[in-house]
């Protein structure tokens, strides 16, 4: 359910943008999705492709990137990718979310209008 | 000729604004605002209502339901200031839904704002909604496995609640494995064993919160 939401973000955010930059047809957007946003890419690529019908972004591909999870110590200072928080090198609780966070829109291909 | 324009824009931009806006606006109130999430049926009403009872705090509760307004009528009862979102079928609170109904909440005169979201371990955990922290509860019953399966509740949550602990000697839950699990997603987070029938747990939870709410009104400039 909350990749509808997730879509329906995203058409309405792009469709402001092309108002307002006076772009044309949206090609390709490219979308940065992290590891922990429990996004399942083939519902988001569904919901977006439903709810472009009869907008400029009509046709537009998604393209999704997976990012994946890493921590960083803030004891030592060491990065690791595991799904556990405890950093493997010092055993420090405290940590840091490097990657696996990302929600965002990173790009978008258009025509010239 | 296509050309391709870089955003780096967050999907949630305009909703983050009104997260934002109900960030700012709590912390110069110095009011606590606390996202409760959990299953359908984990105590999470049963939870707030034993709170009320027991915090002697000044608190109101934002309720999102798919429908009715039964657990907005039980913290009414309890002359909790109370407002119900529906969200007819919508899994989750969004932050602009949520700045609405705390316009009729009486905000100066309080010490807490709980936010009960939709009963779902998957979504809600997903929204910014302003709040300090999120709150995951998760009662004996639905089973010691649940917090490796919804992963990313149980890793940004600032406190976990394992609920109907009186029912533990009928289950086979597996305490050690639940300790363990939500140890490595989310290192050093308090967790609290509740029976709201008995009360037990409720003093130790009431006093986490309580703290915190005394750390926000502290931290006003």
């Amino acid at each position: 359910m909350h990749e509808l939401s997730l879509a329906d973000a995203i058409v309405s955010a792009l469709v402001k943008k092309c108002e307002e930059e006076g772009w044309g047809a949206v090609r390709v957007v490219n979308l940065r999705v992290g590891a922990l946003r429990q996004v399942f890419p083939e519902m988001l690529r569904f919901a977006f492709e439903t709810l472009v019908k009869d907008t400029p972004l009509s046709g537009a591909a998604l393209e999704i990137e997976e990012v994946p999870l890493s921590w960083r110590c803030g004891e030592c200072g060491s990065v690791w990718a595991e799904e556990t928080g405890v950093c493997p090198l010092c055993g420090s609780f405290r940590r840091e979310t490097v990657s696996g966070m990302e929600l965002e829109i990173q790009s978008v291909e258009v025509e010239a209008p | 000729m296509n050309r391709i324009i870089t955003l780096q824009q967050s999907v949630m931009a305009e909703d983050e604004k009104f997260a934002s806006s109900i960030r700012e606006r709590n912390a110069r109130m110095g009011l606590l605002m606390v996202n409760i999430i959990g299953s359908p049926g984990s105590g999470k009403t049963t939870l707030l209502e034993r709170t009320a009872l027991n915090a002697g705090l000044a608190m109101a509760v934002i309720e999102g339901d798919l429908a009715t307004d039964r657990d907005a009528e039980r913290m009414a009862r309890l002359d909790v200031p109370v407002v119900q979102i529906n969200t007819r079928g919508g899994c989750h609170l969004e932050a602009n839904v949520v700045e609405r109904a705390m316009d009729s909440l009486p905000l100066d005169t309080l010490d807490v704002l709980f936010v009960e979201n939709v009963g779902n371990l998957v979504c809600p955990a997903e929204f910014d909604l302003g709040e300090d922290f999120k709150v995951a509860v998760l009662s004996a019953p639905e089973g010691a496995d649940k917090p490796l399966k919804y992963p990313f509740l149980f890793a940004s949550a600032k406190a976990v609640l394992l609920t109907k602990t009186d029912l533990l000697p009928h289950l086979s839950f597996d305490t050690g494995m639940f300790d363990a699990d939500v140890e490595r997603l989310n290192p050093g987070v308090p967790v609290f064993r509740t029976d709201s029938i008995s009360g037990a747990g409720i003093a130790e939870w009431v006093d986490f919160i309580r703290f915190k709410a005394r750390e926000k009104r502290a931290n006003v400039r």
